[in-house]
C-alpha cells in the first residue's frame, strides 16, 4: 500500500540518516513523481490509508492522510525540494535516540493494532501491511544499505527488533484468535444433552428366569449339574416312585392334568430327581428347573407355574446340610443380610419334612405394613426335607449308606416377591406392559 | 383347623401370647395360616335385666331401654324390639373394644344417652345371628361378668394341618401337641354318664362291606327330650370352630368331632327300619341328602342304610330320612371308622366335601371310636337329655394295637445334623404319647395308635427334631466338591436367550396348551392329532401346542387389543407331538407308565422308554414380531416388523443357516422361508399369512420364526484366522437382472468363484423403477478384495471382470454403466 504521508515521514527519517544529496535527489525524485500526481488516485490512495489507519491511530493518522492529501494537492516541487533541503539539513542533526524511540513509537501502535485485530483474517492483512515486502519496515530495511556504515548495525538493529516484536507480536494473536474462534465453534457446536441417545434396542429376560437363572448359577458354583426332564410325564414318575401310591391323599392335594392313560403333565418337577437317582450312583448334586402344571387358576394359582427342585445326596448328608445349603442361595437371591428359619411340614417324599422361611429382604421384620411380607417380617420361600428311605429304596439306593435332602421352590413366586408383582397371572400372558420391565 | 383359645385352655394351661402361641406352633408342629377375632376383645360384660322397654320418642327403628346391672341402672338404646321388661340380656360397657376393633362410646342416640349395648349372638360371638338380642335364662346372675358363664371374646387360630396328622383335627389332639411343644401337662375329660335307657340291640348291626368299614360301633340314647337346643357355651364354641349350630343332638356330635377328630353320625332310632346295615351302594340306587340334593350312588360308595333303605352315605352326608329333628326323642349313636381313601374317592365323585368326610379321608384311628362314643353319649345324657343304653354294638373284628418303632440316636444326629440326647429324645416322644424304652443309644417307642403315621425310625426322628427346635440345626455344607455346570445344550438355551434379549426381544413364558382350533386356523389340523389334556380347565385350554406360534400370536393379539404399539416377544419352550406306542405294545405302555417296568414288551422288543411315553418333547424357540418392533426417535426412523428383520434373528441364531422359500400353510407364500442347515429343517421364518392374522385378532401381519433349538448356534467357538496388514480394496458393482434372480443365488455364485482374493461380498442396494426396464432390478453388490500384498488396478479390475462375466453367464446380469 502506498501512503504518502507515511512516505513522507520515512523520507524524512531517511533523510536524517542518509546523506543530504542523496536525500536531495530522493526528495526531488519524490518531488517530481509528486507533480504528476493524480489528485483523485491520491485521495483514493488516501482513503484506504486512513482506512488501514484506523487500526493503528485512526484519528491521527487519517488527519495526517487528510492533510498529507491536501498539501500534496498542491504540491509544487520547489516547494518540496525545499521542504527535502530543510530536512536534510534537520537530518543531519537528527538524534539517533529519536530515530529509536521513533522506531519504538511505531512497533508500539502496530502491536496494539495487532492487539486489536479479530480476526485471523485480518491479522493476516496486518502481518503483510506490517512485514510484507511492501511494508515500511521493509522498506527500512532496504534503506538501511544506503546507510552510513557505522550507521547500519543500530538502525538494522531497530528495524529487525521491530519486526521480531511484530512477529512476535502476531503469533501470540494468532493463538489468542486461534483459541477463541475454536471456542466459538465449538460453542456453535453444542447440541442439547437433554435429547435421548441413539436407541440401541433393549429387550428382557422373564422375571421367573431371572429368578431361575440366579438360583440355577448358585448351585452351579456349588458342584450341582442341572437335570431336565419331560413335561408329559407317566403317573409312576410323577406318584408312585415319590411314595405317593394310586389312591393316596397327596394325590389330591396336587390337582392333577391328565393325557393319555397313565400319562400326566408333571405337578412338580420331582420326578427328574427320579430320572436322575435312576440313572446314575450317588453321589448326586442336581437342580432341576421346569414348568410344572396343576389344574388350578386363581389370582395366586396358575395351571402352569415354573418349579426348581434340587437334591443332595452323598454320604453323611444332614439336615444342617440342607439349611446351610438353603441359606446360602437365599442370601445369594435375596441379598446378603437375609435369615432363614425352618419349620416343620409335610411332603410325601422327605422325612423329616420342613419349610424355608427367608426373613423379609424389604423391612427385615421392621415393618408391621410391609407390603411384601404383610408384617409377619418372614417370607414362605420353599419346602424342603431329608429324602424320604423309601424314596432312596425305590431308586435302588442303600439309605443307610446315603442320606440326602431335596428341596423345592417357586421362581414365580419369589420373583413376584422381589420384584413387587401382585398378580401371578401377568407371569404368563405375554403382556408387553409387564416383560418390558424385567 | 380352626382352634378356639378358650376351649384349648380346658385342655392345656399355656401363659403365652397369641403371638408367642402362633410361633410356638408354627415353629415346631403346623403352619397357622391365620388369626381371627370374635366378640369382645377387651372390655367389660354384664349380665343385666330389663327394666323398661319402650319405643325411642324420635325414632321409629330404635328402642329405648333401662337396664339393671345390679344396683345400677342405665339408660341404653337398643335397635332390636326383643328385650322386655324381666329379660336377661348381656350389656357390654363403654370403653370396650369389638372384634373389629372399634371402642365402644357412651353415645347419643335422637337425643337419648345410651350407656353401652345390649348384645346380639353375633355380636357377642356366639353365633351369626344377629336378628335380636340375646336373651340369658335364670341361671345368669344379674350384675354378674357374663365372663363368669362363658368367654365374651376369642382369639381363633386357623391351622394348616399336614394331611398326616389327622389327630390334630381335633381339640385334644392339637392340646396334645402343644403340652408337647411346652413340654407340660395336658387333661383329658373323663366321661361318667347313667345308664339305663332302652337298650341298642333293639335294632341289629350288620356290616356287609368290611373292607371299607374297619368298625362301626352304635348305641342308642331313648328318651331324648326333643326339641332343645344345645347350651350356649356348647354352641358358642361350635360356632367359633367354623360350624353351625343345628339342634341340641346334632351339636352333641358336632362338639365331640370338633374336640376329638371323630365323626360322629345321629339316628333318629325312629326312623330307622330294622338296624343299620353298612354296605356298598346299589346300581340305580338314589338318596337324597340334607342339602336337598338327589345323588346316584355306586357300588364304589359305602351306604350307612337301615334294611329297606339308604340313610347316609357313609362318612361324608346323611339323607333326610333319619335325621334327628325337633320330635326325636329316640336317637341310635354311630361312631365309626371308614376307609379313608374310599371316602376320598366318594367326595370327589359327588364333589362334596363335608366335616366328616375331610377328617375321615386322611384316615382315622378306629381306637378313637370308643372314647368318641362315651364323651357324646355324656353330653347328650346332659342335654337335651335322655337315657343311654347299657351296651353298644360293635363291629370291630380286627383291633388295631401298638406297634414298636425302635430308633437310633446315632441316625437322629445323622439325619438332623445337631448332638440329640438320648433322654431328652424319650421325654419328647413320651410326651407325644409313647411309651419309650431306652437301652445303649436305641429306644424303643410303642406308638399310641392315634400316632398312625410314626411306623418308621425315621417318622420318630422327624418328631424330636422339630419338638427340639429346629432352630437348633446349624447351618453348614457338604463337603463334596464335584464338578458341576452347565451341559452344552443349556450354555446354548441361555446364549440364545441372552442374545434374544440382546437385540431387543421380550422373553415371555405361555402356557402350553390352547383352545381346540390352534391348528385348524393355523391350516395344520390336517391329519395331525396333538396330545390333548383329558381334564382340562376349559375348551380353551385342551390341546397341547404343537408349535410356539398360537400363543405367541395370541400374546401378540392381546398386546394390540391392549394398545401396545408392537414389539417383539420370544419364547424358549417344548412343543408337543403324540408319539403313539408301537402297534401291540399299548398294554405294556401303560403298565410302564404306572409302575416304571418295562417287563411286559415281550423278549423280542427292545425296552425303550420314549418309545412308550406316547409324547414327543421338541425344545424350539420361537418369536413373533409385530407393528413397530423399534419406536421412531428424533434422530432415527422407527422400524417396523418385516420379513427381514425376523430373517435377521435368525441368521444371529443360525449363522450357517440357508432359506429357501417355504410352504408353511399359515406363512405369507411369497414372504416366508424354510430354515436349512445343511440339508436339515431347522425352522422357518415368514410373514403371517393375511388371513391367519385375522383369526388370531390381528389388525396386520407380524413376522414370525421358530426354530429347533438343537440347530442354534448362538456363540459358535471362535477360531483365530490369520490376517495380512495390507488393506482391502473395495469395490462396487451394480449389475440388472430379471426380478425373479435371487440375489443369494448371486452371492452363492459369486463366491463359488473361489477368488484367491475376494474376501467380502455383499448386496448393497437393490432396485426396481423407471432407471431400470421393467421386469428387472438392479442390484448394487459391493466387494473387498485382499492379496498378500497392495493389489494392483490389473488384478483388481480383472478379478471384478471375472465376477461380472460369471454373473452374467449364470443369471444374464447386465452391468449397469454409470
Amino acid at each position: 500500500m502506498y501512503d504518502p504521508s507515511q512516505m513522507a515521514r520515512f523520507a524524512r527519517e531517511a533523510a536524517r540518516l542518509a546523506d543530504a544529496s542523496k536525500f536531495a535527489e530522493q526528495a526531488r525524485r519524490a518531488a517530481e513523481a509528486a507533480k504528476h500526481l493524480d489528485a483523485s488516485k491520491f485521495a483514493e490512495q488516501a482513503r484506504r490509508a486512513a482506512e488501514a489507519a484506523k487500526h493503528l491511530d485512526v484519528s491521527k493518522f487519517a488527519e495526517r492522510a487528510r492533510r498529507a492529501a491536501e498539501a500534496a494537492k498542491h504540491l509544487d516541487a520547489s516547494k518540496f525540494a525545499e521542504q527535502a533541503r530543510r530536512a536534510a539539513e534537520a537530518a543531519s542533526r537528527v538524534d539517533r535516540e529519536q530515530v529509536v524511540a521513533e522506531a519504538s513509537r511505531f512497533t508500539e501502535q502496530a502491536q496494539a493494532a495487532i492487539r486489536a485485530a479479530k480476526n485471523l483474517a485480518e491479522l493476516e492483512r496486518l502481518r503483510i501491511e506490517y512485514l510484507g515486502r511492501s511494508s515500511q519496515l521493509t522498506e527500512v530495511k532496504k534503506l538501511v544499505r544506503e546507510l552510513p556504515v557505522e550507521a547500519r548495525p543500530e538502525v538494522g538493529g531497530v528495524a529487525n527488533r521491530a519486526s521480531r516484536d511484530l512477529e512476535d507480536a502476531i503469533k501470540v494473536r494468532a493463538e489468542e484468535l486461534a483459541f477463541i474462534e475454536r471456542e466459538a465453534r465449538l460453542r456453535a457446536e453444542a447440541v442439547d444433552v437433554t435429547l435421548p441417545g441413539v436407541p440401541y434396542p433393549k429387550g428382557s429376560l422373564h422375571p421367573s428366569m431371572r429368578v431361575v437363572d440366579e438360583v440355577v448359577d448358585f448351585f452351579v458354583g456349588l458342584g450341582y449339574r442341572v437335570a431336565e426332564g419331560p413335561e408329559v410325564e407317566t403317573d409312576y414318575y410323577n406318584f408312585t416312585a415319590l411314595n405317593i401310591p394310586p389312591g393316596h391323599p397327596a394325590r389330591t392335594m396336587q390337582d392333577t392334568f391328565f393325557l393319555d392313560e397313565g400319562l400326566v403333565l408333571r405337578t412338580h418337577t420331582s420326578p427328574v430327581q427320579i430320572r436322575t437317582m435312576l440313572s446314575q450312583e450317588p453321589p448326586v448334586y442336581v437342580v432341576c428347573p421346569g414348568r410344572t402344571y396343576r389344574r388350578d387358576s386363581d389370582p395366586t394359582h396358575t395351571p402352569m407355574f415354573n418349579q426348581i427342585e434340587g437334591l443332595a445326596v452323598d454320604r453323611g448328608i444332614t439336615l444342617s446340610h440342607l439349611k446351610g445349603t438353603l441359606a446360602a442361595m437365599a442370601r445369594h437371591v435375596f441379598g446378603e443380610d437375609v435369615k432363614v428359619r425352618l419349620r416343620p411340614s409335610y411332603f410325601q417324599f422327605t422325612e423329616p419334612s420342613v419349610e424355608l422361611d427367608v426373613s423379609c429382604f424389604v423391612c427385615g421384620g421392621s415393618d408391621p405394613k410391609c407390603k411384601v411380607c404383610k408384617g409377619a417380617g418372614w417370607l414362605e420361600m420353599l419346602g424342603a426335607g431329608m429324602v424320604d428311605p423309601a424314596v432312596l429304596e425305590e431308586v435302588g439306593y442303600d439309605p443307610e449308606e446315603y442320606t440326602g435332602f431335596a428341596f423345592g421352590m417357586g421362581p414365580d413366586r419369589m420373583a413376584m416377591a422381589k420384584y413387587g408383582v401382585a398378580d401371578l397371572r401377568l407371569f404368563f400372558e405375554g403382556d408387553l406392559r409387564f416383560l418390558r420391565q424385567f | 383347623m380352626r382352634v378356639p383359645l378358650s376351649w384349648l385352655r380346658e385342655y392345656v394351661d399355656f401363659d403365652l401370647s397369641v403371638d408367642e402361641l402362633v410361633e410356638a406352633i408354627s415353629l415346631h408342629s403346623q403352619e397357622v395360616d391365620g388369626v381371627h377375632r370374635l366378640g369382645v376383645l377387651d372390655g367389660e360384660v354384664v349380665v343385666g335385666e330389663v327394666v323398661e322397654f319402650g319405643q325411642h320418642p324420635n325414632a321409629d327403628r330404635l328402642f329405648v331401654a333401662k337396664v339393671d346391672l345390679g344396683g345400677r341402672e342405665v339408660q341404653i338404646v337398643a335397635g332390636a324390639p326383643n328385650p322386655y321388661p324381666g329379660a336377661r340380656v348381656p350389656v357390654v360397657l363403654p370403653g370396650s373394644v369389638m372384634d373389629d376393633g372399634t371402642k365402644l362410646k357412651k353415645a347419643k342416640l335422637r337425643g337419648l344417652e345410651s350407656n353401652g349395648m345390649m348384645m346380639s349372638e353375633r355380636e357377642l360371638g356366639v353365633s351369626n345371628d344377629h336378628g335380636g338380642i340375646l336373651l340369658l335364662d335364670e341361671s345368669h346372675e344379674v350384675g354378674c361378668p357374663v365372663l363368669d358363664y362363658f368367654p365374651v371374646g376369642e382369639t381363633v387360630l386357623e391351622l394348616d394341618v399336614n394331611p398326616n396328622r389327622p389327630d390334630l383335627w381335633g381339640m385334644i389332639g392339637i392340646a396334645r401337641e402343644l403340652a408337647a411343644i411346652l413340654r407340660t401337662d395336658f387333661r383329658i375329660p373323663e366321661p361318667s354318664f347313667e345308664t339305663g335307657g332302652a337298650p341298642t340291640d333293639e335294632y341289629g348291626l350288620r356290616v356287609e362291606a368290611e373292607d371299607l368299614c374297619s368298625r362301626y360301633d352304635l348305641r342308642r340314647v331313648s328318651n331324648v327330650v326333643p326339641g332343645k337346643r344345645a347350651p350356649l357355651a356348647m354352641r358358642r364354641r361350635i360356632f367359633s370352630a367354623g360350624m353351625r349350630s343345628i339342634n341340641a343332638v346334632v351339636d352333641a356330635t358336632n362338639y365331640v368331632m370338633l374336640e376329638t377328630g371323630q365323626p360322629i353320625h345321629a339316628f333318629d332310632a325312629e326312623k330307622v327300619r330294622g338296624g343299620i346295615v353298612v354296605r356298598r351302594g346299589r346300581p340305580d340306587e338314589r338318596i337324597t341328602l340334607l342339602d336337598g340334593s338327589t345323588r346316584d350312588l355306586s357300588p364304589e360308595m359305602l351306604v350307612i342304610s337301615d334294611e329297606e333303605r339308604g340313610l347316609v352315605i357313609a362318612g361324608v352326608m346323611g339323607a333326610e330320612d333319619a335325621e334327628v329333628g325337633e320330635e326325636t326323642t329316640d336317637v341310635l349313636i354311630e361312631v365309626a371308622n371308614f376307609e379313608g381313601r374310599n371316602i376320598l374317592k366318594t367326595s370327589q365323585k359327588l364333589g362334596l366335601r363335608t366335616d366328616a368326610s375331610g377328617r375321615y379321608e386322611r384316615g382315622l384311628d378306629p381306637n378313637m371310636v370308643d372314647y368318641a362314643m362315651r364323651r357324646v353319649t355324656e353330653l347328650l345324657t346332659r342335654n337335651p337329655g335322655g337315657e343311654a343304653a347299657a351296651g353298644t354294638l360293635s363291629h370291630y373284628p380286627e383291633p388295631v394295637r401298638s406297634w414298636e418303632v425302635p430308633m437310633r440316636i446315632e441316625r437322629a444326629e445323622l439325619l438332623l445334623g445337631v448332638p440329640v440326647e438320648e433322654d431328652e429324645a424319650a421325654e419328647r416322644l413320651e410326651s407325644l404319647g409313647c411309651e419309650v424304652s431306652v437301652e445303649g443309644g436305641r429306644l424303643s417307642a410303642i406308638v399310641p395308635t392315634f400316632r398312625r403315621d410314626l411306623w418308621r425310625e425315621v417318622d420318630l426322628i422327624e418328631e424330636v427334631g422339630r419338638l427340639n427346635g429346629l432352630d437348633r440345626v446349624p447351618e453348614e455344607l457338604p463337603k463334596t466338591s464335584l464338578p458341576g455346570g452347565l451341559t452344552s445344550a443349556q450354555q446354548k438355551v441361555r446364549a440364545v436367550r441372552r442374545l434374544l434379549a440382546d437385540i431387543g426381544l421380550a422373553e415371555a413364558v405361555t402356557y402350553p396348551f390352547g383352545p381346540d382350533r390352534w391348528l385348524k386356523d393355523l391350516g395344520l389340523d390336517d391329519g395331525h392329532e396333538p396330545p390333548r389334556l383329558a381334564n382340562p380347565l376349559s375348551a380353551q385350554a385342551r390341546e397341547m401346542r404343537s408349535t410356539l406360534l398360537p400363543s405367541l400370536l395370541d400374546a401378540a393379539a392381546r398386546n394390540e387389543a391392549f394398545g401396545v404399539e408392537g414389539g417383539a416377544i420370544f419364547e424358549v419352550g417344548r412343543v408337543f407331538e403324540a408319539s403313539p406306542p408301537p402297534e401291540g405294545l399299548r398294554e405294556a405302555a401303560i403298565h410302564f407308565r404306572f409302575t416304571g417296568e418295562m417287563d411286559r414288551l415281550g423278549p423280542e422288543v427292545e425296552p425303550n422308554a420314549a418309545s412308550l411315553m406316547g409324547v414327543e418333547e421338541i425344545s424350539r424357540v420361537g418369536g413373533v414380531l409385530a407393528g413397530t418392533i423399534r419406536a421412531a426417535a428424533w434422530n432415527a426412523p422407527e422400524r417396523r416388523a418385516g420379513f427381514f428383520e425376523a430373517k435377521g434373528i435368525v441368521e444371529r441364531l443360525i449363522p450357517g443357516a440357508s432359506f429357501a422359500p417355504g410352504v408353511k400353510p399359515f406363512l405369507h407364500p411369497g414372504r416366508s422361508a424354510v430354515v436349512y442347515v445343511g440339508d436339515a429343517v431347522a425352522g422357518w421364518v415368514g410373514e403371517l399369512d393375511p388371513d391367519v392374522a385375522e383369526k388370531f385378532d390381528l389388525s396386520s401381519s407380524p413376522t414370525a420364526f421358530e426354530l429347533d433349538l438343537a440347530f442354534c448356534e448362538p456363540d459358535t467357538a471362535p477360531r483365530f484366522e490369520p490376517f495380512t496388514n495390507v488393506p482391502a480394496v473395495s469395490r462396487d458393482l451394480a449389475v440388472v437382472v430379471d426380478n425373479a434372480v435371487p440375489a443369494g443365488d448371486m452371492l452363492a455364485t459369486v463366491r463359488a468363484l473361489g477368488s484367491p482374493v475376494l474376501v467380502g461380498a455383499r448386496v448393497f442396494d437393490v432396485y426396481e423403477g423407471s432407471q431400470v426396464p421393467e421386469g428387472k432390478k438392479s442390484v448394487a453388490l459391493r466387494f473387498a478384495l485382499r492379496g498378500e500384498e497392495t493389489l494392483t488396478d490389473e488384478v483388481v479390475n480383472a478379478e471384478l471382470g471375472r465376477i461380472a462375466e460369471r454373473l452374467r453367464e449364470a443369471f444374464g446380469a447386465e452391468v449397469r454403466s454409470g
